[in-house]
Formats: structure tokens, C-alpha cells, sequence
């Protein structure tokens, strides 16, 4: 991968001990870093000292705050400013790698805080709000610092070139695809089954929208099945399901990254209903590298990952009918849905580590041509070099 | 005299501000210089490509010719013509790349892939120094900038009319 070691500094502006993409996806790029020789260090907002990888430096206790349709755990504040300038000036780094610097968290802190070969993700993707009227001009002199910019997707690209009007090189989320090749097909999932993925209990993921379109199915397929796979409260979800269907449910918690593979390639269908605020759908690329026959609604990150229906059928998002009839019609066509996950398998090869971590190693390499290290900011003004303040 | 606490503070907050877009223009034109650089060396890396390939067993003498005379075009082009040699060289590499399949030999492929490599790479490249030089553009025409001559003697950066698609 590279001839010489770099030290490379991460910030994860969600806490680390909650699950989600950008933590799994700073966490998997630092472990890809470290075993291609890296030194690398992830400062991150954490719950306890405890249990952490030794890479991880705390920032400090998250705040829970609601954001784009999810309630984020992410830190700011004096105090994590200052962890985040010392963090910086002890770190020595060749180059920093921010995640999500567009929203107030460490991330923003960071990146006002340091100056020298800068490189930011952008995950999100959300529609344009009032607020950004007000917000960029305080935003655009603080991200355009970055050296470089990277979107997770087309989405997340088109996000940042109308809410800060600037242009980024799309690098998409990187999967294990060698785990979820090699799932074992296991006949208890098999057969005219739905399965279902995440944080079930969250509205955006769409699970309400699969209750509905349950009857129609059933009228056609009367064994249909659905399995959910994730953590969440069963008891509550199940208590606003009909009487009559709660028993075709059942819910099979947080499962290992082998089981998810035999789940994923055994059930008849994967139903990714989710209603937006998914700006790459991780899980889906899982979905796709394991080979599994695929529903998911047509929001503009799954349109593209699943290549406008190349590799799964696509609905009309928030529309129950719809997501009943594509369903039905993977169930009594599955020939069909077969050539389409083979097809999608084959394509997910793509956003295995190996490339993606390559790639996104190049725009490092492009950013830190000059060979400068990352420095404080306040270490360049004028003044502060004449007051002689170094801190 | 009560006027004067408030006017020292707008003065004061004034030269703070001037002081804080010098600095905001100076890190853009430094991006820009950056972005170049490694945009510049990536050229340069590909038309040594170009020549290895000329130079190499499968180019007919034509295909050669034209490879080497593209690639020392973009290599010694100056400023101004800079990019219109380095898209003279990307669509003699097209044709080459076309009958791509008839090359066999080890080192030829190897070749090839570095190539496909390299061109992923200046995509990639372009991209940055593009948004880096608009962005730069952006900001120094902003009445401040000019009125009191932030940018300095820093040349104003140019856009390069590159192709969308290197190859």
C-alpha cells in the first residue's frame, strides 16, 4: 500500500460506543490503516474509558441531539475544543482525516482548529433546510480548508454541492465483501420469507411500512415469514403489529457478521424499506455482496447502489402497495430475482476494503504532495507567534 | 470623548478581519499550489508511461510516433498550452487503449494497468485542483479582497480546460 509510514489522525464526531455507519466505517478504516503499517489515532466522543481500542482517544461524554431524522450522540463545547487542540498538536500527523465536518461536533472543531493536509467525508445527505442560509457563511471558511473532500455517495455528493457548493470525489462506504461472500444457505430462513435488518424501532427504517403491505402478501403467499435481525425493544414493536401477525414475526436480535451472511443469502426476500436519511446503506451493500434477493425502496442511495434496479427491485418509497407487488413478484418469479443478486454480488466486489481503503488512501497521498504536517492554526497567525502563545 | 471606546472597537474588530481574510486567502492559494503539484506530477507520470509504451514491442511505428510526439508535447508545453497538449496525449492513449486486448506480453500489461491506475488517480486530481481554484477565484472577488489587495502578488489561478474524461 504505501512505502513509507504515515501518522494519520481520525475524527469520529458520533460516540463510539453507539452503533452506526460512520463509527463502523472509522473504525474499520482505522483497523485497515494499523494492519498496512499505519500509525494511526481516532478521536472520538466516548460513553466510558473502558473497552476502547487502543487507538481511540476520548473526547470527551456525547450530547444526545436530534439530527436528520436520528437522535446523534456528538460533542462540542470548550472543553472538547481543547482536547481537540492538544489531541492535535501532541499527535504529529501527517495528514487528518475528518468525518461529517459539516455538523457541530468535533469533526467542525478539528478542522477550524488545524491547519496542513486536511481531508474530510461527508457522509449525509439530507434535503436543503432554511438553516444553511444562516449557517454557511460561518461554515464555508472553516471546510474550506480541506485539502480534499470526500462523499460516501452521488447522494452525499449532490448534498454538499447544494448546501456548500463545493464539488467532492465520491469514494463509497467500504464493506468486508469476503465475509458476506461465503454465507451457507440454511433451510429453517428459506422459503417464502421476508427478512429485515437495523434499528427496527426507528421510524426511517421503514419497518411500518413492511407491516402494512403484509396482508396482501399473505393473501398470495399464505407461509410467508419475516425474521428481523438488529437490537431494539421486540415487545413494544410487537405490540403494534395486528394480533393475527404477530406470530409470523420473529426477531432474532444482534447477530454475528457469519450469521448475518447465512441470513442474508437464505431468506426468499431482504426488504430495505427505509424512508430516507440513508445516504449509502451499508447494510444493503452487505445485502448485495452476500448475494440476497433484494426489495428496497427508491431513495436516492439505493437507486444508485442498487444501479436503478440492476441489482433488486426498487419501490416506491413510503408506498405499501408497492412494496407488496415487488415482493409478491420476487416470491412467484425468483429466477429472475436470482440473475439480479448474482449480478449484484459480483458489483459489491467493489466496495470491499481492499479497494475502497486504496482509494481513499490515494486522496491522501494527493493531499499531503506538499510534506507538511498538520499544525494548529493559531501557530501560523502573526500575533499569537509575537505574544509568543504556543499552547 | 464618549465616542472613542466604540470607534477603537471597530477599528480594532476591523483589523482583525482584515488580518483574518489575508490569512483565509493565503491557505486557498496555497491549496491551489498544492492541488497543482500533484495534479503536475501526475501528468508527468503518465506521459513517462506514454514513452515507455512507444517505446515498447507492441506499438506499430505509427501508433509510436504519435504517442511520442503527444507525450513530449505535454511534457515541454508550456503554461498556455499546457492543456490542450495533455489532451492531445490523453486521446492518443484512447486509441492505443482501444485495441487493448491484442496485448499479451507481461510488461506491456503491467504497463497498462498502471495506467488505468494512473488515469482513476488524475481524475481524482483534476477534481480537487478544479474546486480548489474555484473556490479560490470565488473568495478573492469578494469586494474586501479586492479593495485592499489581500491577494498580494499571488497570480490569480487559472482553470485548465481539461476533458471530463482523462482517457
Amino acid at each position: 500500500m504505501a512505502l513509507t509510514k504515515k501518522r494519520i489522525g481520525l475524527v469520529c464526531p458520533y460516540g463510539w460506543d453507539t452503533p452506526g455507519g460512520v463509527q463502523s466505517h472509522v473504525n474499520d478504516l482505522a483497523q485497515y490503516l494499523i494492519s498496512a503499517g499505519h500509525d494511526v489515532s481516532v478521536l472520538a466522543p466516548t460513553l466510558s474509558d473502558e473497552n476502547l481500542p487502543d487507538f481511540v482517544v476520548s473526547a470527551g461524554r456525547p450530547i444526545s441531539i436530534p439530527y436528520n431524522g436520528a437522535v446523534a450522540r456528538i460533542l462540542f463545547g470548550p472543553i472538547a475544543f481543547a482536547r481537540v487542540r492538544s489531541w492535535i498538536s501532541q499527535g504529529d500527523f501527517d495528514i487528518l482525516h475528518l468525518h461529517e465536518p459539516a455538523i457541530p461536533s468535533i469533526s467542525l472543531l478539528a478542522c477550524y482548529a488545524a491547519e496542513g493536509p486536511l481531508v474530510g467525508t461527508f457522509h449525509a445527505a439530507a434535503k436543503r433546510q432554511k438553516v444553511s442560509f444562516a449557517v454557511v457563511p460561518f461554515l464555508e471558511p472553516v471546510i474550506e480548508k480541506l485539502t480534499a473532500r470526500i462523499a460516501v455517495s452521488e447522494a452525499a455528493r449532490l448534498t454538499l454541492t447544494e448546501h456548500l457548493e463545493t464539488d467532492a470525489i465520491v469514494v463509497p462506504h467500504g464493506i468486508y465483501a469476503d465475509r458476506y461472500r461465503d454465507g451457507v444457505a440454511q433451510s429453517r430462513w428459506q422459503g417464502s420469507t421476508i427478512g429485515f435488518m437495523g434499528r427496527f424501532e426507528e421510524p426511517r427504517k421503514g419497518l411500518p411500512i413492511l407491516i402494512a403491505a403484509l396482508p396482501r402478501i399473505i393473501a398470495n403467499f399464505p407461509d410467508t415469514r419475516i425474521y428481523i435481525a438488529g437490537p431494539g425493544d421486540v415487545n413494544g414493536t410487537l405490540n403494534e403489529i395486528a394480533p393475527i401477525l404477530q406470530e409470523r414475526f420473529q426477531f432474532l436480535g444482534r447477530v454475528s457478521e457469519a450469521e448475518k451472511a447465512d441470513f442474508l443469502s437464505s431468506v426468499g426476500v431482504y426488504v430495505a424499506p427505509n424512508t430516507g436519511g440513508e445516504s449509502f446503506g451499508i447494510i444493503l451493500a452487505e445485502a448485495l455482496a452476500s448475494g440476497a434477493k433484494i426489495v428496497a425502496s427508491n431513495i436516492p442511495a439505493f437507486d444508485s447502489l442498487l444501479g436503478k434496479g440492476a441489482y433488486g427491485a426498487l419501490f416506491d418509497s413510503e408506498n405499501s402497495e408497492d412494496l407488496a407487488e415487488k415482493i409478491i413478484s420476487v416470491f412467484s418469479n425468483p429466477v429472475e430475482a436470482v440473475q439480479k443478486s448474482a449480478l449484484g454480488k459480483e458489483y459489491a466486489q467493489a466496495f470491499d476494503w481492499k479497494v475502497v481503503a486504496e482509494k481513499i488512501f490515494d486522496v491522501y497521498e494527493m493531499a499531503m504532495v506538499g510534506d507538511r504536517k498538520v499544525t494548529l492554526s493559531s501557530d501560523a497567525r502573526s500575533w499569537n507567534r509575537l505574544l509568543g502563545r504556543n499552547s | 470623548m464618549s465616542n472613542f471606546w466604540p470607534i477603537l472597537f471597530i477599528i480594532a474588530f476591523f483589523a482583525w478581519y482584515l488580518s483574518y481574510s489575508a490569512t483565509r486567502l493565503d491557505r486557498l492559494h496555497h491549496r491551489v499550489e498544492t492541488s497543482w503539484a500533484n495534479l503536475d506530477g501526475l501528468l508527468q507520470k503518465r506521459a513517462a508511461i506514454a514513452i515507455e509504451l512507444a517505446k515498447s514491442e507492441v506499438s506499430d511505428p505509427a501508433s509510436a510516433m504519435l504517442l511520442m510526439a503527444s507525450a513530449h508535447l505535454a511534457r515541454e508545453a508550456n503554461f498556455r498550452s499546457r492543456s490542450s497538449a495533455e489532451s492531445g496525449l490523453s486521446a492518443a492513449l484512447g486509441v492505443f487503449l482501444e485495441s487493448d486486448s491484442e496485448f499479451t506480453g507481461a510488461i506491456e500489461r503491467e504497463l497498462l494497468n498502471e495506467l488505468r491506475d494512473l488515469d482513476e488517480k488524475i481524475r481524482m486530481a483534476i477534481a480537487m485542483h478544479v474546486e480548489s481554484v474555484t473556490r479560490t477565484r470565488l473568495v478573492r472577488r469578494k469586494l474586501i479582497n479586492r479593495v485592499f489587495r489581500l491577494a498580494g502578488y499571488a497570480p490569480e489561478p487559472v482553470i485548465y480546460e481539461f476533458e471530463a474524461d482523462v482517457l
